[in-house]
């Protein structure tokens, strides 16, 4: 580097790794352009990130040992959205059963699987009512969605965004587990299933593992941290910002 | 957490000083994180999050390593890392000397490496699992990767 620009090593590094806010970069990049010893360096900075990945990627790439990819499969309890989504195959849209006609009925159905559990610790009448033929949140169900933050143990697991900007949240009751998009008519359920018997450990597992990658198809960028649950609430859920 | 194995993996082996070491790492971190893994606050990253884990089970394992009059650093150290049968000889003593190379660095440099570089990570997101200020990380990045270009020098 020569001595009379004002380029750090730090900033150079950066440079080369794409790091740099579009201003500096642009400065940068002039001072590159005039200076074939910059330039060099920048070069020896990608090509040493590609000299490492050429190393260590076939690591990744080969099989990983029986042993330790035996202790996950053994204990895949912490869900995964980022697996979910790698190991989803495209696959055509799933009817949603519950729409018009069916949501009356599938409503009576769920009125009786959650409104009158214990285990929800939802009291209070039906979690669930048909509205203009979709299935929607009542009573303590709504009030659940409209305040609880979500967590691994709670009623709500998740929170997102869908790609209409609406706020969607993963919810797990009663061994049943689904979606709910907050609209104009309040939480609609979109996506529900069947968890699997409780008793059945893995495939409660596999049907709440289901409905995360049911989630994941529908979130448009990330799930929302704490913080963006708080505001959330705030804001009632409403879409936009 | 089975679909991050692979770049678990390869963290190790960035980490450790040979491919055994690094197996062992990854099932020691995996058994941590296992353990542990009420406290993974869903909606935060689990990558970040296990990367973290495996990296203080590292530097623990270091220290223990170093207490115990041990050298950090092997003279042997990355020689049997890259060592993947298939590759032909030539390609073999050129990431023999990568493994060394990084094998040589100093822990915080190698594992501010082996997040930006290896792992693809943006600065911020390593310096967070590393839970180090952003100037902490760069400074440790651009120290051992001038000594690792020195080391195996242009090219070659």
């Amino acid at each position: 580097m020569t001595p009379k620009n004002e380029i750090t090593a730090e900033t150079l590094m950066a440079y080369a790794d794409g790091e740099l806010d579009a201003v500096t970069a642009k400065r940068v990049e002039k001072a590159v352009a005039a200076d074939p010893a910059l330039a060099e360096q920048v070069e020896k900075h990608r090509l040493l990130r590609t000299r490492l990945r050429a190393h260590f990627d076939p690591v990744a790439a080969a099989p990983a040992p029986d042993r330790l990819a035996a202790m996950l499969r053994s204990s895949a309890k912490v869900v995964d959205l980022g697996a979910a989504r790698a190991a989803r195959q495209p696959k055509p849209p799933r009817p949603v059963f519950w729409r018009n006609a069916g949501a009356i009925a599938a409503a009576l159905v769920l009125g009786v699987a959650l409104g009158l559990t214990s285990r929800t610790g939802l009291g209070g009448g039906p979690s669930f009512g048909a509205q203009s033929g979709d299935l929607v949140a009542q009573g303590e169900m709504a009030k659940a969605l409209d305040t609880q933050l979500a967590s691994k143990d709670g009623l709500v697991r998740l929170s997102f965004r869908n790609a209409e900007g609406n706020y969607c949240r993963v919810f797990e009751t009663a061994g049943r587990s689904g979606v709910a998009c907050k609209g104009d008519g309040g939480w609609t359920i979109r996506n529900y299933r069947a968890s699997g018997a409780a008793e059945k450990g893995e495939y409660r597992q596999a049907g709440s593992a289901a409905v995360m990658a049911d989630a994941q198809e529908m979130m448009k960028g990330e799930a929302l941290d704490a913080a963006g649950e708080k505001a959330a609430v705030a804001k009632g859920w409403r879409a936009g910002n | 957490m089975l679909a991050l194995l692979p770049r678990l993996r390869r963290f190790a082996h960035a980490l450790a000083r040979d491919a055994a070491d690094a197996d062992d790492l990854c099932q020691s971190a995996i058994e941590r994180a296992l353990k542990s893994r009420a406290q993974w606050e869903p909606g935060t990253r689990l990558d970040s999050w296990m990367y973290r884990i495996m990296r203080n089970h590292w530097i623990d394992t270091a220290r223990a390593r170093t207490r115990h009059g041990e050298t950090f650093v092997g003279a042997e150290a990355g020689e049997d890392v890259g060592d993947r049968g298939d590759a032909g000889i030539e390609a073999a003593v050129e990431l023999g000397n990568v493994g060394r190379a990084m094998a040589l660095l100093p822990p915080e440099q190698r594992e501010a490496v082996a997040l930006v570089l290896v792992e693809g990570f943006a600065y911020k997101e390593a310096a967070e699992i590393l839970e180090i200020p952003m100037g902490t990380l760069t400074s440790r990045l651009v120290r051992g990767r001038e000594a690792l270009m020195a080391r195996l020098g242009e090219a070659a």
